[in-house]
Parts: structure tokens; C-alpha cells; sequence
């Protein structure tokens, strides 16, 4: 019975390393034979490096293709072919689909897929929700709003591809799917940890019902780090009483890792799809070891419409030193994505990753899941503040958290901080990926 | 873990559905249904590729193609 599988793929997912190191370098051989044919912009940029595919015999020198950033698909769209400009490999009536990016970091990229991309995308998730106990019995509510962002979309076709039957939970607001999910009892739910968290508040505060009695089992979030910092995990669990599995992937990128039922603390780098390399971020050079944190570079090994080669990613990871207990060859990163080097950013001299802030104040007892982190300038000096929201019963204990927050921000960030509380609900919610750091220096 | 599957049996089969599929997508060439639909099936066949053909043809010089329509 194929659901006792604890692989969606039991011969990859348990290949030899030897196997899957030379399983990557052919098809890394492939996809950048076929973006040097097939893709302008990468051609150009091939050229002006002086490098070809031939050039391309051993993993080592795969470091010699340049790598791709955001702000150059940025340039280059827009133009023909409409919009997507020189990075299209295909015809343009074979795109079946358009989507493009969040818009966090900068003006929005688009992303052209084709048929087979697409069915490519579901194929990379069903890995994932297979590795997170999805079977066909589930029943998948997805409350996203099935729009321009790639998001969940591929979540739900792969749960359709496993044979879940799948609740498309989009222009419901809130409360309305919640109320759908007390009549319809699914097992399972995909979205952003903020978004899980905010629809639990709102079960409990505006309808009055406990979350963790609507059956749920299992959640997956994506789309923000929070499923990997162990203090939002934890208030996603206890709040929907369920297992909550988090998955890192990207537009430009594909559903690149995931992690597994034995909840390892780190997720699974697809290693059969995907070519994870890690870079130091001070000397470029590549990083095998584990431990050691850096920048990763991705290779889309499939993705063939506008191909995904050594992506500059900005996220922040480490290999594990520890292969799983899951019996999964496909490498661990621990912690999962532990921040972007973009949003750590220096504050009194000392470099700061906004994770670190989360991870202590949805660990504190008394206070609420939101929070905002403001940093200005007073003359020469930087200042940090940090607003929460106290939970109704802790007035009395206000001294004793401000003391604790103080002294575990130190801990984990070396910084003093101001802080001030609200009362519950009074700080900026938001419906998908939050921006609770705001930098007023800038 | 269960027994492995064996997969050079299940890649000749994945072949053989392959040659099939691109000769319907041939004779579908005035026939939308036949066309679009045998698109799809290629699609998904080249899924099957990807988890099953590229492991057992690890040692031959090129990876599958990209699927021509």
C-alpha cells in the first residue's frame, strides 16, 4: 500500500550521497548546456565569464558559473519577449503560467512557467507534504487567496496529485474559514506562520472557538522562517493542536526543502531537484562543512522555461552535521533558514538578525504573538525599541517580563533594548508575510 | 525501509508510455483534444523521468531531453 511509504520517492530520497553528488553534477551539466543554448541573459553573462558548458566536468567547477541575482531579472523584464524579456528559454505560447514575486525586497520579478514547469512545481511539493504524513485520506484546506504569488498554489496541486481531497479556502476572509473548517473537519492546512497564528486569534477572540478542537492534524507553513524558530512552532502547535512542518522555497527557485515527520530541527534539501551550494559570505568561497553559516546559491536542476542557475538566494543556512533519523539521504540544513543577509543589518555596532528577536519574544509566557522592532537614530547614537503586546491577566507582572525580555534579548542579540507594551490586538496584524522590522534610519 | 523497487523495469515501462505518447502527439497535430491532452501526458511523463529514468541512466553520457512538442 503506497500510503505505509514513508518517501514520496523511496529510491531518491534514500540514494547514496556518491549517487546523488553525481546525480546533480549530469543534470546540473544539463540545465546549464540547456540556459546557454536556450536563454540570452544567460548566455551574455556566460560569455563575459569566458565559460561553456564543456568547461563543466566535476563539481568543483561548477563554482565558476556566475551567479544570478534578483536585481538582474530585475533589468531585464519587461521587454520581448513580453514581459519576461531575455531569460525565456521556450516560445512564449508555451508559458502556461505567469506569477511573480512577493515584492518585499524590491520591484516584483515575473516568473514564466511552463506546463511542464507547473506539473514540475506540484512534483516538488509532493515531496514535501508526503514527507509531512499527507495521505490520501486527507482532507486539505488551503486558506490562501489563489493570487499573482506562486504561494500555495503548488501546494494544492500536489495534494490532489497524492490524492488528498483539497478545500479551496480563497476569497473566504477569515472568519469565513474558519467557520468552513468547523463544518468541513479537514485533517490538514497550508500557510504563513503569521497567518496561522492570526486565524487561531481570531477563532478564539471574534468567534469563540478553540482552534485546537477544529481537527486539524497537520499544518504546513511557508512563505516566512517562523515554522523553524522553535518558540513559533511551539504557539502554532499548542494553538491548532497540531504538528506544524515548515518548508522553505521561493518563486524563482521551486519548492526546495522541507521538513520531515522525525522534525530533525532543520529541513531537508530536495538534493535529487535541487543543487544547494553554501558560500561564505566574506570570501565566496564554498562551504562543505557543517556549522559553519553562509549564503546559499541554488540550482534549479529541472526548471526549464526560465531556468534557475546558481540563484543567489540571500538566505542564510548551515548543513547539519547529523543525518537524519527518517532514513532521508537528501541533506539537512539546521534550523532551516536561519534569516536573509539582506535583513541583518548592524545596530550599535552589532550585526543583528530580526530571527533572533522572534525566537525570544514568542518564547515569553504574557505576551501575544505580535511584535514590531523599531530602529532609529538619536543624533550619532542607534537606537532599538521593541513594542509587544501584553496578554490580558499579566498587568501585574510587567516588571518581572520587561526584566526577562531585557535580559534574553541580551542574550541572544547583545543589545539593549527600549520596550514598550500594548494591550492585546493593538499592534499591525497581517494577512500573509508580515514586515514587523522597520528601520527609520534608511 | 521496504524492498526497493526495480527500477530498470519501471523505467522501460515509463519508455515505452514516452514513445506512445509522442507518436499520439503526432498523429494529434488537427486534433486539439488529442494534442493539448498528450501534452499533459508528457508532462507527466517526464515527471516519472525525473524520479525514476534519471537515477538508472545515471552512467549514460546525456541526461533526457527536454520533451519536444
Amino acid at each position: 500500500m503506497i500510503s505505509e511509504q514513508g518517501c514520496w520517492n523511496p529510491v531518491l530520497e534514500t540514494l547514496p550521497r556518491e549517487k546523488l553528488s553525481a546525480l546533480q553534477l549530469k543534470k546540473f551539466k544539463s540545465i546549464f548546456g540547456w540556459a546557454y543554448e536556450n536563454s540570452r541573459f544567460h548566455r551574455s553573462l556566460y560569455d563575459k565569464a569566458g565559460i561553456t558548458p564543456s568547461d563543466i566536468r566535476e563539481f568543483k567547477d561548477i563554482v565558476h558559473v556566475p551567479k544570478v541575482e534578483k536585481s538582474m531579472m530585475r533589468c531585464i523584464q519587461c521587454k520581448d519577449p513580453f514581459p519576461y524579456g531575455d531569460c525565456l528559454c521556450l516560445p512564449l505560447e508555451e508559458v502556461s503560467n505567469f506569477r511573480q514575486t512577493s515584492g518585499t525586497t524590491g520591484q516584483p520579478v515575473y516568473q514564466a512557467d511552463s506546463w511542464q514547469d507547473w506539473d514540475w512545481w506540484s512534483e516538488c511539493w509532493a515531496f514535501i507534504l508526503w514527507a509531512q504524513g499527507y495521505r490520501p485520506s486527507d482532507r486539505v484546506f488551503i486558506p490562501f487567496g489563489y493570487n499573482i504569488f506562486v504561494a500555495f498554489w503548488a501546494g494544492h496541486y500536489a495534494a490532489e496529485k497524492i490524492g488528498c481531497e483539497v478545500v479551496p479556502g480563497g476569497v473566504l476572509d477569515t472568519q469565513a474559514r474558519i467557520l468552513k473548517i468547523q463544518e468541513l473537519k479537514p485533517t490538514a492546512m497550508m500557510g504563513t506562520p503569521t497567518y496561522m497564528l492570526g486565524m487561531a486569534e481570531t477563532a478564539k477572540n471574534k468567534l469563540g472557538i478553540d482552534p485546537g478542537k477544529l481537527g486539524i492534524r497537520r499544518i504546513t507553513c511557508a512563505g516566512e522562517p517562523g515554522a523553524s524558530v522553535l518558540s513559533t512552532k511551539k504557539r502554532m502547535e499548542e494553538a491548532w493542536n497540531a504538528k506544524v512542518f515548515d518548508h522553505a522555497g521561493a518563486t524563482e527557485i521551486g519548492a526546495w526543502s522541507y521538513e520531515c515527520l522525525d522534525q530533525p530541527g532543520g529541513m531537508h534539501v530536495n538534493d535529487a531537484l535541487f543543487l544547494v551550494e553554501i558560500e561564505d559570505i566574506e570570501t565566496g568561497a564554498i562551504i562543505d562543512e557543517p556549522g559553519r553559516r553562509g549564503k546559499m546559491v541554488i540550482t534549479a536542476l529541472d526548471r526549464m522555461a526560465m531556468p534557475c542557475v546558481r540563484f543567489d538566494s540571500k538566505d542564510l543556512i548551515e548543513w547539519d552535521a547529523n543525518p537524519c533519523s527518517c532514513g532521508r539521504t537528501f541533506r539537512l540544513i539546521k534550523g532551516g533558514v536561519l534569516g536573509r543577509v539582506d535583513d541583518i543589518t548592524k545596530v550599535k555596532g552589532v550585526l543583528l538578525s530580526p530571527i533572533a528577536i522572534e525566537e525570544v519574544v514568542r518564547g515569553m509566557d504574557g505576551l501575544g504573538n505580535e511584535y514590531e522592532v523599531v530602529v532609529d537614530k538619536l543624533g550619532d547614537t542607534d537606537t532599538i525599541s521593541l513594542k509587544v503586546e501584553l496578554l490580558p491577566g499579566n498587568e501585574n507582572n510587567i516588571g518581572r517580563i520587561e526584566a526577562q525580555l531585557k535580559h534574553q534579548l541580551r542574550l541572544k542579540t547583545n543589545l539593549g533594548y527600549s520596550i514598550e507594551f500594548h494591550d492585546l490586538g493593538k499592534l499591525p496584524r497581517y494577512e500573509v508575510k508580515a514586515r514587523r522590522f522597520k528601520d527609520l534610519r534608511k | 525501509m521496504t524492498a526497493q523497487p526495480d527500477i530498470e523495469k519501471l523505467d522501460e515501462q515509463i519508455q515505452r508510455l514516452k514513445q506512445a505518447a509522442l507518436a499520439l502527439s503526432e498523429m494529434g497535430d488537427q486534433f486539439p483534444a488529442v494534442k493539448r491532452n498528450t501534452a499533459r501526458v508528457l508532462s507527466s511523463i517526464k515527471m516519472m523521468e525525473i524520479n525514476v529514468s534519471d537515477v538508472v541512466r545515471l552512467t549514460e553520457p546525456d541526461i533526457t531531453l527536454p520533451v519536444q512538442r
